[in-house]
């Protein structure tokens, strides 16, 4: 009989946390081994290619819009416009008398004009720049089939 | 009377952690941005005395124009012939130079599709085309000069 009237056990409902800074530490070192600084913030349409090549981490960039707006960045601090082709060549010439096997990227939307990829073609061979990367996006067949 | 040492129990409070932890993350979920770092690359050549100059005739000549349209030896063509007729010209002469002349009222895509096209021809006709000159304006115009032509 005393069982039946025996008051009925309390279950205490809790949920287990002990691990959630474990968890919360792996992601951490998962952001921080992933995380890189972007030099170059131009938001572009950037063209889509099948080739693609890994653009090295310490790379010097130049941006160009789709106006034309071109801004440049050693690769150590953020990019900033430059005003004439003549910057370019400036800019260019005195990357590679730091570093002579800098690369650079040129980041240019896809819909810019060529003249101004060709302008900042001309002042990196002016600069005796060595390698240069295109920057692209992964093409797909989906793209092909458009 | 014996007196009872009160013993203090050491512990680093650690109920903080993950807080902290959490802030770091939006951190740096916000900051980092999944940005490209992929492309095309390409060598210039090195500047040298001995540098050789590519000759218009000893080389496949790809002229892109304006809105898609591409001439190669000034013949025009679509974009899956080029990579046959350059098939030919390379057994012919496996060093035979390619020159990628694009016009400046052209889009940057429009060339790009093209230098796309001339990289993957180790897989779609096996060979490797060995140069790929890009000339600027100025180098078209300074060649120009040298024959005489305004």
């Amino acid at each position: 009989m005393s069982i039946l009237r025996g008051r009925a056990r309390k279950v205490e409902a809790s949920i287990f946390t002990a691990s959630m800074a474990d968890i919360v530490f792996l992601l951490i070192v998962f952001f921080v081994l992933t995380y890189n600084v972007q030099v170059d913030r131009t938001q572009v349409n950037l063209p889509k290619t099948w080739v693609r090549k890994t653009v090295p981490k310490d790379a010097a960039y130049i941006s160009i819009t789709k106006d034309g707006v071109i801004r440049v960045s050693s690769g150590k601090e953020m990019s900033l416009p430059v005003g004439s082709d003549e910057e370019v060549v400036t800019f260019a010439s005195n990357v590679v008398a730091e570093t002579p096997n800098k690369s650079f990227v040129i980041k240019a939307d896809k819909d810019t004009k060529y003249e101004h990829v060709d302008k900042v073609l001309d002042a990196l061979k002016q600069a005796k720049a060595r390698v240069i990367y295109l920057l692209s996006e992964q093409k797909t067949q989906d793209d092909t089939k458009q | 009377m014996k007196l009872q040492k009160k013993r203090i129990e050491s512990e680093i409070f650690t109920g903080s952690m993950a807080d902290i932890s959490f802030l770091l993350i939006i951190y740096f979920m916000v900051t980092s941005v999944f940005s490209a770092t992929r492309g095309l690359d390409f060598a210039l050549p090195k500047q040298s005395t001995s540098t050789p100059e590519i000759k218009q005739e000893d080389s496949i000549d790809i002229h892109v124009m304006q809105g898609d349209q591409i001439k190669v030896d000034g013949k025009p063509m679509t974009m899956d012939q080029i990579l046959p007729y350059i098939a030919e010209k390379l057994k012919q002469n496996p060093d035979k130079p390619v020159i990628l002349r694009t016009d400046p009222d052209a889009t940057y895509n429009n060339m790009i599709q093209v230098f796309d096209l001339l990289r993957q021809a180790p897989d779609k006709i096996g060979m490797e085309i060995k140069t790929i000159s890009i000339p600027t304006q100025r180098e078209i115009q300074n060649v120009w000069a040298l024959f005489g032509v305004k």
